[in-house]
């Protein structure tokens, strides 16, 4: 962050300072408030029993947010570790273990395949290249919800509807991690690759020694983007699977509401485990995130 | 065999035919590294459109499979459905209310935050958790913010004295309630474009035209704004791609309702071809939504295309 590139006020003197910095204070606790409240509020009742939620909602306080009687028994509950829990037949544990199976699964083979496509349209000859450009950009503009339910069809007709591979397959390519990543090849100097040909490496080798160690943040930004992605879905695996046993997180949670469950906490407490390791992995390693978002020409 | 096929600084015809082998080997070599890719897009993006166009001129439900061809049928119904009519309608007034607000916001909240003050990366990531965050966990914490008994802003109303507010359930203010909430989530995303845009700009410019004199707000009009152009059109064209297929907030916060006022047109496919077993008639409401969308995102790639570099 170069101080060239920061916002400039034109005359500053003492008592604009004053005000100017007032009204910056304000507006950062405006925006803090607004985007934080919603967060502590879900964090804060999932620790709460839910009477107690409904109890301290009014008058507004520091008792609306904080639980006065912590428990966890939310937790339990959804995790079908409680009596409770397992009456009411929450397995939000397989949930997680599913979803977290399915975005690593989608993530690795994605890795691979995106980056093999990127190679070949940021490097490799070939006859009709432009025209293969254009039907992997194409599905770009293929709206994804809206083929949601063909998708469904076809699915159907290879017999893989209703199995893991239903949310794995259909993601394990995509033309928006190909065309990032292949932004990001293009930047790797060519003349690392001729030198590494020179030295007798094969294709391969040049995207094995070369590209990749050139590439690192790219292709960390992109796991991290396609990770969310397919950890966030739901409307596909809504759809695709139909069985409990292969009931993706953010399904579980959704099902809950769709009860009608009054039980707020545990409500709660589903947002906080759909969302928690999300936002974990984000925070740990944002760094390398906010540098892939400004290099990949992702700002347009 | 070997000595022929040494390359040498010669037109000799081993040599050239050297080049052409080791070109055809490289060109099928290649084609194994795109092929994956290409299977994918085939199978999962372009085969599901074919499908939804020759299902939409069948009377097709998952459970009854295909009966009989009704071939344009679908589409002359389509043009005579209410509810389809006010899906679209819903559909384009939530974009048109969204989108300006989104874009407002992340711009103000983008030259806000790129202030070299302690503090703005904090207040960055703040506005970028919701992001990271699923529209699920988003529109079922923000079903109980908005809950007109025990949800959090009705608790803020009453303590400014305010009248008790039934967000969800009122035809009037159900869409707005889904809007504030998706704006609440997406607004991050776009946030962080225009901080890189911005990141972009040459501080030079803002230099040269402060010694010239500008205020504060000919700054933003001349310098930031121009500069932004290409940023802007991509945040815009990519939000309204995404903003058309909206789809969880209304499954889980309103299904729909009250009286179809956030019924989506995703939402009513969804309905039709899961709900009502209607799925040759979701296929081909799934073809219209498919050309619509395309028509605004050639419109938009036009006026992206259309842009000058600096």
């Amino acid at each position: 962050m170069s101080a060239a590139s920061q916002q400039r006020t034109p005359r500053s003197t003492l008592p604009n300072r004053i005000v100017g910095g007032f009204f910056i204070l304000l507006a950062y606790l405006l925006i803090t408030i607004i985007f934080l409240t919603p967060l502590l509020w879900m964090i804060g009742s999932s620790l709460r029993p839910s009477p107690e939620v409904f109890q301290y909602i009014f008058p507004l306080s520091w008792r609306t947010f904080v639980p006065l009687q912590f428990t966890l028994q939310n937790f339990a509950d959804i995790f079908g570790i409680s009596e409770q829990g397992r009456a009411l037949g929450f397995q939000f544990g397989r949930a997680l273990l599913n979803t977290a199976f399915v975005s690593t699964a989608v993530v690795g083979s994605s890795l691979v395949f995106n980056t093999l496509a990127a190679y070949f349209f940021a490097r490799l000859e070939f006859p009709y290249k432009n025209l293969l450009l254009v039907f992997v950009l194409g599905t770009f503009f293929v709206p994804q919800e809206a083929t949601i339910v063909p998708l469904y069809i076809v699915v159907r007709q290879l017999g893989f509807a209703d199995t893991y591979w239903a949310l794995i397959l259909p993601w394990y390519a995509s033309p928006f991690v190909i065309f990032v990543l292949s932004q990001f090849f293009q930047e790797i100097p060519k003349e690392l690759d001729e030198a590494a040909i020179i030295d007798g490496a094969s294709l391969l080798g040049v995207l094995r020694h070369v590209i990749v160690p050139n590439a690192r943040v790219g292709l960390l930004t992109v796991s991290l983007l396609e990770f969310q992605f397919i950890w966030n879905l739901f409307f596909w695996p809504l759809i695709a699977t139909g069985r409990q046993e292969l009931q993706v997180i953010q399904v579980a949670v959704a099902t809950q509401i769709s009860q009608r469950e009054i039980a707020w906490g545990r409500i709660f407490a589903g947002g906080v485990v759909a969302s928690l390791p999300v936002i974990i992995l984000f925070l740990a390693l944002q760094k390398y995130f906010v540098e892939g978002v400004a290099l990949s020409g992702l700002k347009g | 065999m070997m000595a022929a096929t040494v390359p040498t600084r010669t037109n000799s015809p081993s040599w050239w035919t050297y080049i052409q082998r080791r070109k055809t080997r490289n060109t099928i070599f290649a084609a194994f590294f795109v092929l994956p890719a290409v299977i994918n897009f085939l199978i999962f993006r372009y085969i599901p459109i074919v499908w939804a166009a020759r299902a939409s001129t069948w009377q097709y439900s998952l459970l009854g499979g295909y009966r009989d061809w009704i071939g344009a049928d679908h589409y002359l119904r389509a043009l005579e459905d209410p509810i389809l009519l006010k899906s679209l309608q819903v559909t384009f007034a939530y974009v048109i209310v969204k989108l300006p607000l989104e874009v407002a916001l992340a711009l103000a909240l983008a030259i806000f935050t790129n202030r070299a003050i302690r503090g703005m990366g904090t207040i960055r990531t703040i506005i970028f958790t919701p992001v990271v965050m699923s529209m699920v966990v988003v529109s079922v914490v923000w079903a109980l913010i908005l809950n007109a008994d025990s949800g959090l802003l009705n608790a803020l109303l009453k303590t400014f004295g305010l009248p008790k507010q039934v967000f969800l359930s009122n035809p009037n203010l159900s869409l707005p309630s889904v809007i504030t909430a998706t704006i609440w989530k997406d607004v991050g995303f776009s946030t962080i474009l225009i901080v890189a845009g911005l990141k972009g700009i040459p501080g030079i410019f803002y230099e040269a035209a402060v010694i010239d004199g500008a205020t504060r707000w000919q700054l933003f009009r001349h310098v930031t704004l121009p500069l932004l152009r290409r940023t802007l059109l991509f945040v815009i064209v990519t939000q309204t791609i995404f903003s058309f297929q909206v789809f969880i907030p209304v499954y889980s916060m309103t299904q729909g309702g009250p009286l179809d006022s956030t019924k989506v047109i995703v939402y009513y496919i969804y309905q039709l071809g899961f709900r009502f077993q209607d799925m040759g008639y979701a296929a081909a409401v799934s073809m219209i939504l498919l050309v619509i969308l395309l028509l605004i995102s050639v419109t938009q790639m036009r006026f992206l295309r259309s842009d000058v570099e600096y």
